[in-house]
This record gives structure tokens, C-alpha cells and sequence, in this order.
């Protein structure tokens, strides 16, 4: 391999992304403006231009304003969104969700196929027929496919370490995607993706928003993290962290975080509660979280006690976080997101307490999102392959 | 053949009716983009007497049903001799065949936060649809969800059960109206509920938008021209995805699970919310 050769392929596809993130933020919209705006040279700008209509991602239209001296008018450049497509999917214990958008993140179609308990080998066929359901659904070149999984992750090496729910141990699914599609794939964790995608996507201020926390309630419990910008990202799965809580006796006593926030738990304790309370509003079929929130709402007792046990644990993962990392951002993700504003309120005041302190940087929001992980994987996909987001 | 690449069987209960109309239209433009021709085969014009499928299935090189107009034994059998199938606006549990479907969840859970939001109903008349079918029991989950999101319930007596028929829905409404008036809006599972909600109110002298607003799930011109405020999803797209859909398992691609299209709300005349209306 000829190193130097493959260092100013290199170099000329870093400023060929260079111009076209200015393109696609809306930096710099003629060629001098470009120059001007990466400090690379006027012939060197005018030919990754070329480059880049030839490819399809960019196209001319219409001519701007003269410079002060007069002169020529230059013409625009505009970013086509719709030039290519990208895939992301998001792998669970339940069901892949996939998503298929353009370049600008507009979701142009999604689609969702149940795992219905299959796992290892079984699982990744589901995934796979759930990507097909969106290559069918192509409008134009697939750019490449993102894959968010729940479980450990070797980004880097295309890796699947461990994901338990799924059954998966070392499987090199970035390759086997690549060798399946032809194309480039990327691969993260699912709460990290959902981190990406709340910041890339979230609304929260790009500017004011340099470290973002998600922590992700679901069959477990997991903590992604996006630090200065979409710069650098990790997730993980904290299920079997220990917590310590108050039992009937008053004894304390430590439980995996995964077990105290499992619905099944939550569900159990409801219905003990309300044995102990049969006037409480929390029904005896049929209860989800947005029972338990409606009722908190009515001043209802046992709802009450219920979002205080479930805020106590979540309260311990935050403040680790916020004492570690600082974040602007503390979102919470997940069907527990139903749980609303008094949920994040509790949070934060049972997460002041633990850190002794009056006041919080940190602001807190909820994702309540069922596809942000897929999001997320196709946010990564894009960021990966034209650093436009 | 006409040199077309193949043949693509559509089985419907009845091509006339507005929805099935829109999905066939998709499915003609998508199907003759890719050289496909289509073939209907509306099975049950007259819905009191529907007819066995006269396709010729062996020589269709794929097929798409349109609702639940085949049992699901039927369905099975398709699925299990082979035959690439898409289904359209319907799933059959435990059955992998791929569909096209509208996300009833969360279209009916945008218009029912809209009303509540951005119109500011407080005491709302909901009309659910046929409780048998997995659409009502969607929408019905999506509107119980936003409503207590809002720390708000549908009071049992203003739970009416429209069952998806506007005749019914006309009588329940206007029983109603006879009892009480104290609610400020009406929601329907699907607007041609909506539309009968609509017409008892005006004859009963209520004025729509100012004293009761009205919307339905679901879209067509009759909603159009009474100035109903709806959510849907594109219906020709719809068929033109599903298309796509079958294409794919036609050409070797193995798939299976529901392909989602978004709704958007369309405000109209019978809500207060935009001033303006306009699709969004």
C-alpha cells in the first residue's frame, strides 16, 4: 500500500467534508464564500465542488448578491438531502425498529418486526428481514446502514461483545451487514444512539449543549453519553448495579437497578399498594404508566409512593453522572418517559440530595420516542460517512 | 403480456370505495414505474354476498390484499405455498407476513392532543369504532393515553359506541344531545363517525367550531368538502409502498414485520386551531 497516496485521499475527502458541512449548515453557500470559510484554496475549493455535484449531493441554483466591488455574480450551491439515503435500526429484547431517512434526518418510512422470544442466529435473521423492509423502500442510493444493539459494543471492531437479551457473543455484525449489502455499516449501543439522537434531533439548544447524559429505562437500564457535541459517544447497560433501598422493615437492602425498575416490578408493587388502598385510582387490569401519572395527578397516595420508589434508584445513576460528567443535559428515555415532569422533578430532587447541594446545572427533559435508538444509528451513519450533522 | 415483467394480483373487497380507490391508484403508479402490470380482483361489491377470488395466483408473480377481506386461514395458506404477499391496513398475528399499515397510535394520538392542546377541549365526546378490530383498539388506547396525560378522562357518558357506523353514530349522537350539551368537543375513531357527529350537531343548532369542535381519524373528500378537521396518512402512498414492499420479496429479498407510514394532521373548519387551516 502506497501510504503516501492513501494520506492525500485522505486529506482530500477531510475538505471535501469540510465544504460540504459548510454547504449543509448554511456557512458558506457560493465558492468564495467556501474558501473563505474552510481557508483552503479557490481552485482546490472549485474542484471538490465539481466532485461533489458530480456526485449528486450538491447541486447549483441561482445566483447571489456581487461582492462590494461589483463583479460577477456568484452562483449558489445548495445541499440535496434527498441525494442519498440511510438505513438505522435499533435491536432489542422485543423487536427491531428501523428507519429509513434522508440525509437531513427526515424520516421518510420506518417498520418494526417483533422478535417474539428468537434469539443469536434467530434474532439476526429478524434483523435482517427488518433492514430488508426498508432497502425495499429505497428512493435513492443507500449511503449506509447504521445498527444500534442492546448489550456491549466494539464500535471500532464491528463487534457485538455481549448482548444477553439477544443471545450474542462476539458477532461481527458490521461485517456481515457489509458483506450482505455492499455498503458501509457502523454499529453502537442502543442508549448511546438514543443519546446522539436527542442531541442531533432533541431540540435542545446545539450551541448551549456541549455534554448530554440519556438514561434509558427499558427490560433494563442503560447510560449513553455524548460529550462536546456529537464529538465523542458511549453507552452501556447498568442493569446489575446494585442499589441499596428500604424494605418493609426498614432494613436496607441492595437490588439490581434492572430488577426495581422492571415493569413487572412496578406493576407487582402497584397492586400491593392498592390492596393496601383500594380507593387509589390505579386500576386493577390494564395499568401502564400513564395510569400511574394520571393518578398521581388526583393527589392519589399509592401513585405517589410509586414515583418516589422509582425515582430513588434512577436519582443514584444521575448523580454518579452528574458529579462525573457535568452533562448540560439529563433526558430520560424509555416507556418510563410516561411518567412525565413530576417523575423528572422527584429525580432531581432526590438527585440534589444525594450530592448535597441546592441548585443543578444540568437540565433534565424526557425522550419519549419509541424509535430514537434507530434515529440515533442513522444519525451516526450519517456523521460517519459526511460529518454534516 | 405486453412486455410487461410480470403480473401483480390486488384483491379487495370493493375497488369503488374511496380508500381502496386511493391504494389502487398507488399501486398502479408504483407498479408501472418498475414494468408491472395489476390485476383487481374486488371480491365483495356486494358486501352481502362476496364471491371466492377469481385471480388465476399461479400466474401472479405477487400479491396484495387490501384490509381484512381474506380470513386469515386464507391468508395462511397464501403464506405458506410461498407466494410474495404484501398485506395492506392489516396484520395477522403470529402470521410474518409483511404489511403496509398507518400508524393509528400515534396519528390518533397527535389529533387527540391537538384538541386538547391547541383547542383547549376540557369535556370531550369520544366515538370508538368496532371494538372486534385491532384499529379501534388502538385509536381507543391513544386517545385514553393523551387524555390522561392531560389529567383528563372521557366521562363514561360521553363514551359513545360508534362502531364505525355513520348511521349509528347519527343516532347516538343526536340521543345525546337530547340529554346534555355540557362538552365542548367530539373525536371520532374515524370521520365518517365524525361527519355523522357533525350533522347531528348542526341540526341540533350547535355551532361548529364556536361551541363544540369536531375531528375525525382517517381522510377522504367527503371530510374535505364538510370541512372536517382529520389526521391521515397519504393513501396513495400508501398503495405506492406497497408495491415496493412486494417488489422486494419478488426480487429475493426475505422480510418480514409492518412498514409504518406517518399520519399529519389536516385542520380544517371544525376546530379552532390553526385560524387557518392548512395541512401540517
Amino acid at each position: 500500500m502506497n501510504a503516501r497516496k492513501v494520506t492525500r485521499t485522505q486529506l482530500r475527502r477531510h475538505n471535501r467534508l469540510l465544504i460540504l458541512r459548510a454547504i449543509y449548515t448554511g456557512e458558506a453557500n457560493t465558492r468564495a464564500a467556501l474558501a473563505q470559510a474552510t481557508g483552503l484554496a479557490k481552485p482546490t475549493v472549485s474542484e471538490l465542488v465539481t466532485e461533489l455535484i458530480d456526485g449528486g449531493l450538491v447541486e447549483e441554483g441561482g445566483q447571489g448578491e456581487s461582492s462590494e466591488v461589483g463583479g460577477k455574480r456568484p452562483t449558489l450551491l445548495r445541499f440535496i438531502s434527498k441525494s442519498r439515503q440511510v438505513i438505522g435500526a435499533s435491536i432489542d429484547a422485543n423487536a427491531v425498529h428501523a428507519v429509513l431517512v434522508n440525509l437531513d434526518g427526515t424520516v421518510v418510512a420506518e417498520h418494526t418486526a417483533l422478535l417474539n422470544g428468537a434469539r443469536g442466529e434467530d434474532a439476526f435473521d429478524v434483523l435482517i428481514e427488518a433492514l430488508n423492509g426498508m432497502m425495499a423502500q429505497l428512493d435513492a442510493p443507500l449511503l449506509c446502514i447504521g445498527v444500534g444493539v442492546q448489550g456491549f459494543v466494539d464500535a471500532e471492531a464491528g463487534i457485538v461483545v455481549r448482548s444477553s437479551t439477544l443471545g450474542w457473543r462476539r458477532l461481527p455484525l458490521v461485517e456481515r451487514l457489509r458483506v450482505r449489502y455492499q455498503k458501509a455499516a457502523i454499529l453502537a449501543n442502543n442508549t448511546e444512539l438514543a443519546a446522539l439522537a436527542q442531541f442531533v434531533f432533541g431540540g435542545q439548544p446545539r450551541e448551549s449543549t456541549d455534554t448530554l447524559v440519556t438514561v434509558r429505562v427499558d427490560e433494563t437500564v442503560e447510560v449513553g453519553v455524548t460529550l462536546h457535541g456529537s464529538d465523542y459517544h458511549h453507552g452501556g447497560e447498568i442493569g446489575g448495579l446494585l442499589v441499596s433501598t428500604a424494605g418493609a422493615d426498614g432494613q436496607f437492602e441492595r437490588q439490581r437497578i434492572e430488577e426495581m425498575l422492571r415493569w413487572e416490578t412496578i406493576a407487582r408493587r402497584a397492586a400491593a399498594l392498592k390492596a393496601e388502598d383500594p380507593r387509589s385510582l390505579l386500576p386493577d387490569t390494564g395499568l401502564t404508566y400513564m395510569h400511574i401519572r394520571y393518578a398521581l395527578a388526583q393527589d392519589d397516595r399509592a401513585a405517589g409512593v410509586l414515583y418516589d420508589e422509582i425515582a430513588g434508584p434512577l436519582a443514584e445513576v444521575v448523580a454518579w453522572s452528574v458529579a462525573l460528567m457535568d452533562p448540560d443535559f439529563v433526558v430520560l428515555a424509555g416507556d418510563l418517559a410516561d411518567l412525565g415532569e413530576p417523575l423528572l422533578e422527584r429525580i432531581e430532587a432526590q438527585t440534589r440530595h444525594l450530592l448535597s447541594t441546592d441548585k443543578l446545572y444540568a437540565r433534565f427533559s424526557l425522550a419519549e420516542a419509541a424509535n430514537l435508538s434507530a434515529l440515533g444509528a442513522a444519525a451516526e451513519a450519517i456523521q460517519t460517512e459526511l460529518s454534516i450533522l | 403480456m405486453n412486455g410487461a415483467r410480470g403480473l401483480i394480483g390486488v384483491i379487495t373487497n370493493n375497488q369503488h370505495e374511496v380508500f381502496q380507490q386511493a391504494v389502487i391508484l398507488g399501486v398502479r403508479e408504483a407498479a408501472a414505474d418498475r414494468g408491472y402490470r395489476v390485476v383487481i380482483d374486488s371480491i365483495a361489491e356486494d358486501f352481502t354476498q362476496p364471491r371466492s377470488i377469481a385471480l388465476d395466483l399461479q400466474a401472479m408473480s405477487g400479491i396484495i390484499v387490501i384490509a381484512n377481506i381474506l380470513p386469515d386461514e386464507h391468508l395462511r395458506e397464501l403464506y405458506e405455498a410461498r407466494r410474495p404477499m404484501t398485506l395492506i391496513s392489516h396484520q395477522v398475528a403470529g402470521l410474518p407476513i409483511p404489511s403496509v399499515i398507518t400508524d393509528n397510535q400515534r396519528g390518533m394520538g397527535l389529533l387527540a392532543r391537538m384538541m386538547i392542546e391547541q383547542c383547549g377541549c376540557r369535556r370531550l365526546v369520544y366515538i370508538r369504532g368496532d371494538m372486534r378490530q385491532i384499529d379501534a383498539v388502538e385509536r381507543d388506547q391513544a386517545v385514553e393515553r393523551e387524555l390522561m396525560r392531560a389529567s383528563l378522562m372521557i366521562e363514561p357518558g360521553l363514551l359513545l359506541d360508534g362502531q364505525f357506523e355513520p348511521a349509528l353514530t347519527g343516532q347516538l349522537m343526536a340521543d345525546l344531545l337530547a340529554r346534555r350539551r355540557d362538552f365542548d368537543g367530539v373525536l371520532a375513531a374515524d370521520f365518517q363517525m365524525a361527519l355523522a357527529a357533525l350533522r347531528a350537531l348542526q341540526r341540533a343548532g350547535l355551532r361548529v367550531p364556536e361551541q363544540i369542535q369536531v375531528a375525525g381519524f382517517g381522510d377522504g373528500i367527503e371530510a374535505a368538502e364538510a370541512g372536517l378537521t382529520t389526521v391521515a396518512a397519504d393513501v396513495v402512498e400508501q398503495g405506492r409502498r406497497g408495491v415496493r414492499q412486494l417488489i422486494g420479496q419478488m426480487e429475493g429479498l426475505r422480510m418480514r414485520g409492518v412498514t409504518v407510514l406517518n399520519t399529519s394532521i389536516i385542520a380544517r373548519a371544525t376546530t379552532r386551531w390553526p385560524e387557518s387551516g392548512a395541512a401540517r
